[in-house]
């Protein structure tokens, strides 16, 4: 990434429904089951990659489809744990390749 | 067997997508009623229901209520009255307010479902952030909300379960025999 990129991503709102969205979490994550907390933080990037799309690269893009596509199936996943984790890997992958393409290090690329 | 109670108890599911589509004030007092006549503890009727339909409040709501998905037509809140258990000296923590709440919820959402109409209940909310939102009075504790509308057609979003249980695993009978643990 050569220089930062500033699209105004999200707006104040959007980025204070997160905060409350953290905050709470955190207050309950204190006397919820351990399992939970993925969960939360799961449902915080489905909700912030939602608030992304419309203005995000397309070196973001991909990313933020894929969460707000296999998030909501994994919430139903939270008792299979093998299918659970194959979600979380699959999501990493992404991130990673996210990280990849904006920093202009795939194969190919011109710098 | 089967009646319409029996029917209700098991087809009841807790919904987590719904639409738009408005519940009626008379189904709303319906379902109200129902959660008036669940017993409560010494009969104290201590649990009180806040309706909550104002789009702009229910937006709030939902952003510190992490374990809420839907976006409902109506919200309702059960709380405890603490002045009532006050009056009776019964303790803020007494364990028959969650009981009493939860016996009120769940006539509630059979009251519901016999109506054609979808539930789904949140306790994973903050009380302290809620307690402003509503500016709900200082002896009011906020225990669950009844998310209340028509459920969407398709919904993927139904928790699969750990395991399969039926009541026979839940359920033991008369003295637990000396290996068991028990005393
Ligand atoms: C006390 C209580 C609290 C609950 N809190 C939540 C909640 O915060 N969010 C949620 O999505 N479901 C919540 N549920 C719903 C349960 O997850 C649900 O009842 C369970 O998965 C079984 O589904 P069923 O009722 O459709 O059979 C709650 C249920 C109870 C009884």
């Amino acid at each position: 990434m050569s220089e930062e990129t500033s699209n105004g991503i999200i707006s104040e709102d959007q980025a204070v429904e997160l905060l409350a969205l953290f905050v709470s979490s955190a207050q309950l994550l204190m006397h919820e089951p351990a399992h939970y907390g993925p969960l939360r933080l799961l449902t915080a990037t489905e909700r912030l990659s939602a608030m992304m799309l419309e203005k995000a690269t397309e070196e973001t893009r991909p990313f933020l489809e894929l969460a707000i596509e296999r998030i909501p199936q994994m919430h139903v996943q939270m008792s299979d744990v093998p299918a659970y984790k194959a979600g979380l890997e699959e999501l990493n992958a992404a991130i990673g390749d996210c990280l990849v393409r904006r920093a202009g290090l795939e194969e190919g690329a011109s710098q | 067997m089967s009646n319409a109670v029996l029917d209700a108890i098991r087809k009841r599911r807790v919904v987590r997508e719904m639409t738009d589509e408005p519940v009626t004030q008379a189904q709303l007092e319906q379902i109200l009623d129902a959660g008036r006549w669940a017993p409560t503890g010494g009969n104290m009727r201590q649990n009180r229901f806040v309706v909550v339909q104002d789009e702009k409040i229910k937006g709030l709501i939902y952003q510190v209520a992490p374990g809420m998905f839907q976006r409902p037509p109506v919200i309702i809140l059960i709380c405890t009255d603490l002045g009532v258990a006050r009056a009776h000296q019964i303790s803020d923590d007494s364990l028959t307010f969650p009981m009493d709440v939860g016996k009120a919820a769940q006539n509630m959402a059979l009251a519901a479902h016999s109506l054609g109409l979808a539930t789904g209940p949140v306790t994973s909310f903050s009380q302290s952030a809620v307690n402003r939102i509503l500016n709900l009075p200082e002896a009011f504790v906020p225990h669950m909300f009844i998310c209340l509308g028509h459920a969407a057609e398709v919904s993927q979003f139904n928790v699969r379960p750990w395991q399969r249980i039926t009541w026979r695993d839940l359920t033991f009978y008369d003295r637990f025999p000396s290996d068991s643990g028990g005393e």
